[in-house]
């Protein structure tokens, strides 16, 4: 299908990039079809485009190559909502926020998305009790030291 | 907005099967039992507005050439 984005013109999504949050995203309840358009071959990040709306795009990240140590619970509910299972792992990615230096962008650990890839439904998990925060820098020694590191 | 007087020990019942109790009241704090569907979600009022609240500042405009910074890194 084609779907136009502000960011990248018109696009041409296969179904298997489309996902859907059923309940909505927090802030943006009319809003559950988004296209998920990885950044590039094996890289950490990816953005959520809304099918409708060209101005709604999110810029999400792989949170494990960043926070080796993240982890959470995958509540019994979450999992049957979504129809998780041991052969069919989700994905995890959380919303970046991109303030006006890039490389002090962060990462809502509290409210990560987890997706079903085999029906493509979606959630927006908030977890109770957790040790984390909406923003957690992503690159807190700079990002071009994370470069350099990445290069050796 | 409707506004009810309860006291503790009394309920309020919302949509046949969601049903909240007045467990406990100390001071400015009162502790609230509710009893729903798994599948109903529940949070913290505060919780879920800084969800709502990040959601919105991170979808606002990108300049995504700034995200060029971001070509060479790759998932660990």
């Amino acid at each position: 299908m084609q779907i136009k984005s502000a960011r990248f013109g018109t696009l041409d999504i296969d179904e298997s990039q489309i996902i859907c949050f059923q309940n909505g995203l927090p802030g943006f309840n009319g809003k559950k079809t988004f296209a998920f358009i990885a950044y590039g071959e094996n890289s950490p990040f990816a953005f959520l485009q809304d099918v409708e709306e060209p101005n709604l795009t999110f810029v999400v990240a792989e949170p494990f190559s960043f926070f080796q140590d993240y982890s959470f619970k995958l509540e019994d509910e979450v999992v049957a909502e979504l129809g998780l299972s041991d052969d069919n792992p989700p994905g995890i990615f959380n919303i970046v926020r991109i303030p006006e230096k890039t490389g002090e962008m962060t990462a809502n650990l509290l409210a990560p998305i987890v997706i079903n890839w085999q029906t493509r439904n979606a959630m927006q998990l908030i977890l109770e009790k957790s040790p984390y925060t909406v923003r957690h820098q992503i690159f807190p020694q700079g990002i071009s030291e994370q470069k350099t590191k990445g290069g050796k | 907005m409707l506004a009810l007087t309860r006291k503790i020990g009394e309920k309020i019942i919302i949509n046949d099967n969601i049903s909240i109790t007045i467990v406990d009241i100390k001071g400015d704090n009162i502790r609230l039992g509710i009893e729903a569907p798994r599948d109903i979600k529940i949070y913290r009022g505060e919780l879920y507005d800084s969800i709502v609240s990040e959601n919105r500042q991170s979808a606002s405009p990108v300049d995504f050439a700034k995200l060029d910074l971001l070509k060479e890194i790759k998932k660990k």
